[in-house]
């Protein structure tokens, strides 16, 4: 095992603000660095932004890492980066299901419905159908060089158009979401609206970093795994 | 049950963490699978 | 520049001789309207719904047409000798260039064919809608040829050109669909600026990304 301090780092550090995300109280006047002020209508639930918000966090991440791969491969034409393009699409798309499901019961309970077409929302499910339609793609076609350079190429340009929905489209339309058109808090996203204290803006970037380091530490393992694949496939024939 | 959750909110975060691991977990089951169909070849 | 229109040009005369993507194209612009059509029969509908409507039919009709220009070339086996005799630069613009044609006829068709049949359907700003009709054209198109490229170059086509073009033609529709809406309200100019930038800003990028990355799938 490569790197066995880092990756001990990484758990114990995730583990504390796991914990201090769940336990850190909610009261009315906080007094100490240990107690989250309550945010009227979201209460309890704020603690969901340190568990919803890496999740969509990491499905954006993986799709531009994929993005970063695919350049590599067009450059070097290596396959090993193709495969960590593919794995960190892979990857990418369970965080997005993930960041759907979670997002969709906070809606239920913070604005009604499981399902609002708020702009987020829709970026999010137009994030999806990216990963799905390049994971189509992928089995389209049958020549592995073919495939690797091909998809490279749709995930450029996909990767192209994310930042007209994750960006601009939550400013332009009216939503539910903090900080889009329409709501009266701020224009950025809650962690740059007043809504939000410094302790608990902490706490939600450390728990963004953790979630992040642990999305780059399965992909290790996933390309990895990927790699002894292609090798032993090859060996075979 | 929507009533439960909304007088308890603290489940409804407890829900959506246990989501965020039960994904990772069917993740990693997934790549075990594979590790363990590598090392049978 | 003058390969550019030597490729628009061979395209265009195999275009007229067999006609099938301008027929096919046509025929399923009727189909659509008239799926709209037996939707809202003797119904008074709102002119914000229908000019939602309006960009599915132009969507579905576009799914149909635009992917043949590579992948006929693909089923001739005439891509190798495009290959060897021109740039890609200029196969991607010639076919580009083609399929605007087509898109631009084919929508003025559809808008015709629209205000005549679908009588609720008012537009009150006409400056607004034709503009956003032409950059709708121009960025369908764009996007269009370059996915067609891709799915050329796939196994199994099938289903696969919607599948690939829808997701990266959403910020066109969103923003499309946002100013007829606006036109159709007839408001100023003014609001719909922002869907203009989001429209101009998207073929930007998308028109140089299809250049620099042309190559690599024309010559795979």
């Amino acid at each position: 095992m490569k790197h066995i301090f880092l990756k001990l780092v990484i758990a114990i550090f995730s583990l504390i603000t796991v914990s201090f995300a769940l336990l850190i109280p909610i009261v009315t006047s906080p007094k100490t660095f240990f107690e989250f002020p309550i945010i009227p209508t979201l209460e309890e639930k704020a603690r969901n932004i340190f568990f919803h918000v890496p999740m969509a966090w990491i499905s954006v991440i993986a799709f531009f890492t994929s993005v970063f791969y695919s350049i590599k491969y067009l450059i070097k034409k290596d396959e090993v980066d193709d495969i960590k393009s593919s794995s960190a699409a892979n990857l990418g798309f369970i965080f997005c299901v993930l960041a759907t499901i979670t997002g969709a019961i906070w809606a239920r309970f913070n604005w009604g419905e499981f399902w609002n077409w708020d702009p987020r929302q829709t970026s999010i499910f137009i994030l999806l159908l990216i990963y799905g339609a390049y994971f189509v793609l992928r089995s389209a076609i049958d020549e592995d060089e073919k495939r690797a350079k091909i998809s490279a190429v749709y995930s450029i340009i996909s990767g192209l158009t994310v930042p007209f929905f994750v960006f601009v489209m939550p400013r332009i339309m009216t939503g539910l979401h903090p900080g889009s058109l329409g709501d009266a808090s701020g224009k950025g996203p809650l962690f740059e609206a007043k809504a939000m204290a410094t302790n608990m803006r902490i706490i939600f970037y450390l728990s963004v970093l953790s979630f992040t380091m642990i999305y780059f530490w399965i992909l290790n393992l996933k390309a990895r795994v990927e790699v002894l694949y292609m090798k032993n496939f090859e060996n075979k024939n | 049950m929507y009533y439960f959750f909304t007088q308890n909110q603290i489940y409804i975060v407890a829900t959506i963490v246990l989501i965020c691991l039960i994904g990772i977990f069917l993740y990693l089951f997934n790549l075990d699978k594979k590790i363990s169909k590598l090392e049978k070849k | 520049m003058s390969f550019v229109f030597y490729v628009f040009k061979k395209d265009f005369h195999s275009e007229l001789r067999n006609r099938y993507s301008i027929n096919s194209l046509l025929m399923f612009v009727m189909i659509t309207i008239s799926i709209v059509l037996f939707g809202i029969v003797s119904e008074t509908s709102d002119s914000l719904v229908l000019s939602g409507v309006l960009w599915i039919v132009i969507f579905f009709s576009s799914m149909t047409g635009l992917s043949r220009s590579f992948v006929n070339e693909e089923e001739k086996g005439t891509t190798l000798f495009l290959q060897l005799n021109s740039k890609p630069l200029h196969v991607f613009l010639g076919k580009f260039l083609l399929n605007i044609l087509l898109m631009l006829f084919i929508n003025c068709v559809t808008i015709l064919l629209y205000f005549f049949f679908v009588s609720d359907f008012q537009v009150k700003n006409f400056s607004i809608f034709f503009l956003t009709l032409f950059l709708g054209t121009f960025s369908i198109s764009l996007s269009s040829t370059f996915i067609a490229s891709i799915v050329a170059k796939a196994n199994t086509k099938g289903a696969l050109f919607p599948i690939l073009s829808f997701p990266i033609l959403i910020p066109i529709f969103i923003s499309v669909i946002s100013a007829t809406k606006i036109s159709v309200e007839g408001k100023s100019f003014s609001f719909a600026s922002s869907d203009f930038q989001i429209l101009i800003s998207y073929i930007l990028v998308i028109f140089s990304a299809s250049i620099l990355f042309f190559d690599f799938i024309w010559k795979e």
